[in-house]
Formats: structure tokens, C-alpha cells, sequence
């Protein structure tokens, strides 16, 4: 499928990663933000008044857009196994914006799941 | 709970992802040409196969959340990332997409990370989860 990756299959692709990846980190913020007391309803309503669950919400409906432009432009079967960069892409972000560790057996699995990536991309 | 309570609980989240994917490919052929405007997208939703897709999302978040409620997130997160087996199996049936070598080591692969990542996830008790990244990277996304 090398020839299919276009410079707009690219772009696509870069901007799902994007905002797939934003998304998952605002809503990981807004999860974060309320103070521990805030239990149900109230928890909701404070996370509601600030803007990380609304970024979170609006990356998710460009996320929508992007992954249903992509895939009516490769096989689904690329696609999807394309689309697995994007757990790497949240591990990276984890690391640098809310300073999760990279055990051993998390380097490994980013590796793998980037070599697997890099096979069907680079294929054909 | 049991682990009949684990095993359909991860068959239906991946049968929800599944259905997602093959509706955003259905979806997507029934809307080309692909272009970035409002007639592009009046024609995304103007057909039956995007609302398969938001089905597919729904359910799999309901899912998701009530599995996360009882599993533990490093096997739940590997599980939870298996439906690329069955989107590639059913692309090829309904789709008649061509699964060669790069299709299946890729997918060797990526599925060998997330074993790991779920390992790592299950060595890591406390730390973050649930709402760590690797907990949070969960597909309900796309992918």
C-alpha cells in the first residue's frame, strides 16, 4: 500500500494522531482538575465549567472527521493497523506532560507497536 | 465475578469496535469522493452505515466502563485492543482486501506491544491507573 500513502493519506493520518492524542490528554486533565471530595453529579458540573472536557469533547468530533476521511482513502485492514501509532503517541505525551514512567516492559511495547506500525506503512 | 463475566464482556466490546470500524469503511466508500466540504460530509451522513459507527462507539464506551468497573486495566487494556484481529480478518471477507506478510507480522507486532504495555500496566498497581494515558488510550477512539 506505499503508493497509497499520499501526501493527503499523510496529513490525515498526522492530524488523527493529533487530535486523538490531544483528546485523550484534555479529558486525563479534566479527570484530573477536580479536588477529591467532589464526588457524581458534582464532579461532572466542575469538570463541565472548565475548558479541558470541552478541548477533549472537540478533539474527539475532528477525531470523527479525520479517521472517516482516512479510511475512505486506505483498506481498512492498513487502517486500522495505522491507527495503533496513536497508543504510542499517548504513551510519549504521558511521559512528557504528566511524568508517567517508562518501565522497561513500556519501552518494549511503544517499540513493538512502532515496528508494527512502520512494517505495514512501509510495505508494498 | 467470573471469568464467563470477562470473556463476553471483552467479545462484545469487540464486536462493538468492530462494528465501528467496518461502519467508518462503509461509511467513508459510500461518501467518495473525499473532500473536506459540506456536501462531503451531507453525504457522510446521509446514509445508513454512520450511524453503525456511532452504534459501534457507544456501546463500546458502555462496555468499556463496565468492564473497567471489575478488570484490572493491564489486561483489560490489552483486550480491549484486540478487535485489529478481527477488522483485519472481516476486511478481507466483506471487503476483499488483500492481507499479505506486511498486514500480519505489522499486526504480530503490535499485538506483541500491547502485551507489554499491558504487562507493564499490571506491574504498576496504584501508580495511575485508571486514569492513566495507557488506561485512557483506550480506542473507544478510533483505532
Amino acid at each position: 500500500m506505499g503508493s497509497e500513502l499520499s501526501p493527503l493519506v499523510i496529513t490525515l493520518w498526522v492530524l488523527n494522531i493529533l487530535v486523538d492524542s490531544g483528546g485523550q490528554l484534555a479529558f486525563k486533565a479534566a479527570a484530573s482538575q477536580p479536588p477529591h471530595e467532589l464526588d457524581g453529579v458534582a464532579r461532572w458540573r466542575f469538570m463541565l465549567g472548565k475548558p479541558w472536557l470541552w478541548i477533549g469533547m472537540g478533539c474527539y468530533v475532528a477525531e470523527f472527521v479525520f479517521w472517516l476521511a482516512f479510511l475512505s482513502l486506505v483498506p481498512l485492514s492498513d487502517g486500522v493497523l495505522l491507527g495503533s501509532i496513536n497508543i504510542v503517541a499517548i504513551m510519549i505525551a504521558g511521559r512528557i506532560l504528566f511524568k508517567e514512567r517508562l518501565a522497561p516492559l513500556r519501552v518494549a511495547g511503544i517499540l513493538l507497536v512502532s515496528i508494527g506500525v512502520a512494517v505495514v506503512g512501509l510495505a508494498g | 465475578m467470573s471469568r464467563r463475566f470477562y470473556l463476553i464482556g471483552f467479545l462484545v466490546l469487540m464486536a462493538f469496535d468492530t462494528l465501528a470500524q467496518l461502519s467508518f469503511k462503509q461509511a467513508g466508500n459510500a461518501a467518495l469522493p473525499l473532500e473536506l466540504s459540506p456536501a462531503w460530509l451531507a453525504r457522510v451522513f446521509g446514509q445508513p452505515w454512520i450511524y453503525g459507527a456511532f452504534v459501534g462507539y457507544i456501546g463500546a464506551f458502555f462496555t468499556w466502563m463496565s468492564l473497567l468497573k471489575r478488570a484490572p486495566i493491564g489486561p483489560a487494556f490489552a483486550a480491549s485492543h484486540l478487535e485489529i484481529i478481527s477488522v483485519l480478518a472481516l476486511s478481507h471477507y466483506l471487503f476483499g482486501e488483500d492481507i499479505g506478510w506486511p498486514q500480519i507480522v505489522g499486526c504480530l507486532f503490535i499485538i506483541a506491544g500491547i502485551i507489554c504495555l499491558a504487562l507493564s500496566e499490571t506491574e504498576e498497581p496504584g501508580e495511575e491507573h485508571p486514569s492513566g494515558t495507557a488506561g485512557a488510550a483506550r480506542i473507544v477512539d478510533n483505532a
